[in-house]
């Protein structure tokens, strides 16, 4: 397993030596990936047949005794691996300019590094997957951001940074902690911490993930990097880079500082509910639709993020599941707005409009990815934003009100961003233009996931459930043992 | 004692040969000598040769070198070589600067070794007063002469305080060597208080010292005499002389260590005032130099707070920050060099980089993340160790340096914003020199000692 963080990281280096590579040749370059999963389909989801444990496949010493370069996947990893060597592919086949020479073997490297972190199985090894992960990000932002943005880039990066290291300091003090100083993923799940204690750690970990994810007040870096970023840039930062906060949440807040979980649960769990709505009400106002997918993103995760803080067995696949589809239908949505700005100048709802006219199959598509988004039953937004609502509903009644808003609100924006670009009167930017089909080839794909999801959820929550449930188990007992 | 002869014996043979010769050519002769001491005592540190009998003469103790010291004394002895040769000649006659900056170089092995108060004395003055004159050795830059004498003046005074602090410990223990000092009072520990005249000693010469790795409020010279001096001696001083001035600091306190407690107290509000004035100065200058110059005070607090622990067996954690630190902050400092061509400071010098050069640009990131302590470089290794070292002993320190950290992300990254910024008018440059080989050596390996850290066994 560990060649899925080598070959890209190989792959990298070799598409950087060469410059403005074909996009089908780095189609293929990004396509490894994929392949090395399929070829370990069986040992990657052993959970399907019961095996639920966080299995080691790479055991190597890196530093010392104490930090090893230790990789392990459970069917929740394996899900989230899916989910980036999908979306990766989709993401290098939506570029279709050569004037980046620089992107591809930065995705790729990217690539590396969010396949580090969801394996890593070391406190420090993830850390410095989590890093590795920022770095081409930030590049991409900053070089091919479409207008001066070291400003908007600086404070994103310095904003996560802030986050990783606080993240840093609660590793390294769990470290201190554990047998022999060794940061192995059960080492640091067996320190046994007071509350005080478990809440400092539980903070450093929060605030990296509430960053990265981001949740309300630290949401601040998001919709400039977004609205500003390179289209691939962004679809690389909400598609999958977000996860990473989530998935940190799960693997490592929740085991790690489960005494901490009772005193920020309330905490989480209102903030995100703000987020929900927060980022739903200024969606509805945004003109920019790069800046409106940006808050409904905001408002999404929120619920996620909700549903996760529940910690119940629904919240958790709901979650799960609604990472999966939020990264399927943000990338599908940013996909289109490309498209759109491409093809006719502008992503400025005011200017646009009729492009349904002459653009059949791309309005089909991107209607199919805006159901998605809003949840509308056989689409693949419902089932994941069903399990996570009721999930709400059990810890709490009022907070399910507050976040079920989210689907009406969902409509509203979604629904008049559809209306305004691709319906109506045509503008004089959209006057009889066609968008060239080989570009619909991404959104064909994520229109597969959202028909296939919709359809058939439970072909997915198979994927992890079993992890899942043993995931739950594990933290409700070590939550037990203080309360 | 074998790099402390060769490189003495090498900077008197090349200042005098060199005298009339070009600075260029035998730039190169000094780089083979320093190539040559910096093997010889990393293969002794690996007790692959022995050559303590040839010293059978120096009396007993007062110089010594424990394998990590001998460790730390090659990584400066290759520093020094690589500031040297990687800036570019001026093109003067005569070879001084070179063997005066060979000769400093001496005299920070010189503290690495000492165990004796005065030969450490004898090593800063050695490695100080040829600073003095290369400070100043662009004789006609006002700055420069302001530099030199600035750096004379507050050199002087240290050298005083540390003189006085110096008398005080052998009034109050009766020895100059380091490890018997409080043998003779360990007696004092169970009546609970030091002689008062140890602690102002040990305080004295601290503060001493501390104005030699220029940690706050000792700083004040620092900034003006690396923007004023010639930009490879400010180099030479930002690196070997920190690295000479952290070995003597660690053995000098490590022999202290009963006291660690004491020192502590009044240590570690220096170390975290250094830690976040040094990172809050350096946010707001213009000057890319001065904000160098910022940032080495700003490591120079993340290795004060890794002295306030007991030391003895974590000094390989302490060489590795100072080999990290040094090879990040040449390339920094070489890179600036080689853009700063008219009296512009500001980071603006750097615009079009990448065009110009990928491989400057790919250095410049590098050794940016590796002073920055990002993952991926052997900045981050070291960042990283030293923390996890320095967490029991300093926990509030630790966590203010981490914040330190986040800080120092957006002046260390300033010229991101306009190195990728490409303008018609900058031609490629071709020339791949000697500079260039030897940059591509520094970057692979900040980069192989990063992500393969298990090859830093073989050099601790």
């Amino acid at each position: 397993m560990e060649l899925l963080v080598i070959i890209p990281l190989a792959l990298a280096l070799v598409s950087a030596l060469g410059n403005n590579w074909n996009r089908w040749i780095s189609l293929v370059f990004s396509l490894f990936g994929f392949l090395i999963l399929l070829g370990n389909i069986d040992s990657v989801f052993a959970s399907i047949h019961g095996d639920t444990s966080f299995r080691t496949v790479t055991d190597i010493p890196w530093l010392g005794d104490a930090i090893h370069f230790r990789l392990g996947v459970d069917g929740i990893t394996g899900f989230l691996l899916l989910l980036t060597n999908i979306l990766i592919p989709i993401i290098v086949l939506s570029n279709s300019t050569d004037k980046r020479p620089a992107l591809i073997p930065l995705v790729l490297f990217m690539q590396a590094g969010l396949n580090g972190v969801f394996m890593a199985q070391d406190g420090l090894l993830f850390y410095l997957f989590w890093e590795l992960a920022m770095i081409p990000i930030y590049f991409i932002t900053l070089l091919y951001s479409e207008r001066e943005s070291f400003t908007t880039t600086i404070r994103f990066f310095v904003y996560t940074f802030i986050g990783s290291l606080a993240m840093l300091a609660s590793l390294i003090y769990l470290g201190t902690k554990s047998v022999n100083g060794s940061f192995a993923y059960n080492d640091l799940y067996n320190v046994q911490l007071s509350l005080t204690e478990s809440i400092w750690v539980g903070a450093g970990f929060l605030l990296a993930f509430a960053v990265k994810i981001p949740l309300f007040p630290f949401h601040v870096w998001q919709p400039n990097t977004y609205t500003y970023a390179p289209a691939q840039g962004s679809m690389l930062l909400s598609g999958i880079m977000l996860k990473m906060g989530l998935y940190g949440v799960i693997r490592w807040y929740f085991p790690m500082a489960s005494e901490s979980i009772d005193f920020y649960q309330p905490i989480i769990i209102t903030l995100a509910v703000i987020g929900v709505i927060y980022g739903a009400l200024i969606a509805i106002r945004q003109d920019d639709m790069k800046r409106l997918i940006a808050y409904s993103s905001l408002s999404h995760v929120g619920l996620i993020a909700a549903g996760l803080f529940a910690l119940n067995s629904s919240g958790f696949d709901g979650g799960l599941l609604q990472m999966f589809v939020h990264g399927i239908n943000v990338v599908g949505l940013f996909v289109a707005v490309d498209i759109i700005e491409r093809n006719f100048g502008s992503r400025n709802l005011n200017e646009l409009g009729g492009i349904a006219k002459n653009n059949k199959l791309f309005a089909l598509l991107f209607f199919l990815v805006v159901i998605g988004t809003v949840a509308a039953p056989l689409t693949n937004g419902f089932p994941g934003e069903f399990l996570l609502l009721k999930s709400i509903f059990d810890f709490n009644t009022t907070f399910a009100v507050f976040a079920g808003l989210t689907i009406i609100f969902c409509a509203v924006y979604m629904l008049r961003m559809f209306q305004y670009s691709m319906l109506g009167t045509t503008s004089d930017n959209t006057e009889n233009k066609t968008i060239p089909v080989l570009e619909l080839l991404p959104l064909l794909f994520v229109a597969f996931f959202v028909i296939s999801i919709g359809l058939f959820p439970q072909w997915y929550l198979d994927f992890f459930q079993n992890s899942s449930k043993g995931l739950l188990n594990i933290i409700s007992n070590a939550k037990g043992v203080l309360s | 004692m074998i790099a402390i002869s060769i490189v003495f014996f090498g900077a008197l043979v090349l200042l005098f040969a060199g005298l009339n010769k070009e600075e260029g050519r035998l730039k190169t002769a000094a780089a083979v000598v320093l190539g040559i001491a910096g093997l010889a005592i990393f293969a002794e540190s690996k007790n692959l040769i022995s050559t303590e009998s040839l010293f059978n003469w120096v009396p007993a103790g007062m110089i010594a070198f424990n394998p990590i010291a001998q460790v730390i004394a090659a990584i400066l002895v290759i520093m020094a070589m690589i500031v040297i040769n990687l800036m570019p000649a001026v093109n003067r006659k005569g070879m001084d600067v070179i063997g005066l900056m060979m000769l400093s170089a001496c005299g920070g092995l010189l503290m690495i070794g000492a165990q004796h108060l005065v030969v450490l004395f004898l090593g800063i003055e050695i490695l100080s007063i040829p600073l003095f004159v290369l400070a100043g050795s662009e004789k006609d830059d006002l700055f420069g002469n302001e530099a030199s004498l600035k750096y004379f003046l507050m050199g002087a005074f240290s050298t005083a305080i540390f003189l006085l602090g110096a008398a005080f410990l052998y009034g109050g223990t009766g020895t100059l060597y380091f490890h018997e000092m409080l043998l003779r009072t360990s007696f004092s520990e169970h009546f609970g208080e030091f002689p008062i005249l140890i602690k102002a000693g040990l305080i004295l010469v601290s503060v001493g010292l501390l104005f030699k790795v220029s940690a706050v409020p000792f700083h004040f010279w620092s900034p003006d005499v690396y923007e004023g001096s010639p930009n490879r001696i400010a180099a030479f001083m930002a690196i070997v002389v920190k690295i000479a001035g952290f070995a003597a600091f660690a053995q000098f306190l490590a022999s202290f260590a009963p006291m660690q407690n004491w020192y502590a107290t009044w240590m570690m509000p220096v170390s975290i005032i250094t830690v976040l004035a040094g990172n809050i100065v350096a946010l707001v200058q213009t000057s890319y130099k001065r904000m160098l110059a910022y940032s080495s005070i700003s490591h120079a607090g993340y290795l004060l707070l890794f002295l306030l622990q007991p030391i003895q067996e974590n000094f390989n954690i302490l060489g590795l920050y100072l080999l990290s630190y040094g090879l990040g902050t040449a390339i920094l400092f070489y890179l600036f060099d080689k853009y700063a061509q008219s009296t512009d400071k500001s980071v603006d010098i750097f615009t079009g980089m990448a065009q110009k050069s990928k491989l400057d640009a790919i250095a410049m990131i590098v050794a940016t993340f590796t002073v920055a302590g990002i993952p991926s470089t052997v900045g981050f290794i070291a960042k990283y160790q030293l923390f996890t070292s320095a967490f029991n002993t300093a926990t509030w320190g630790v966590l203010l340096a981490l914040v330190g950290s986040a800080i120092s992300i957006s002046y260390y990254f300033k010229p991101f914003r306009v190195m990728f910024i490409s303008d018609s008018d900058s031609t490629k440059n071709q020339n791949f020199g000697l500079g260039d080989i030897c940059l591509v050596g520094i970057v692979l390996a900040i980069i192989i000692m990063g992500i393969l850290p298990m090859s830093l066994n073989w050099i601790f």
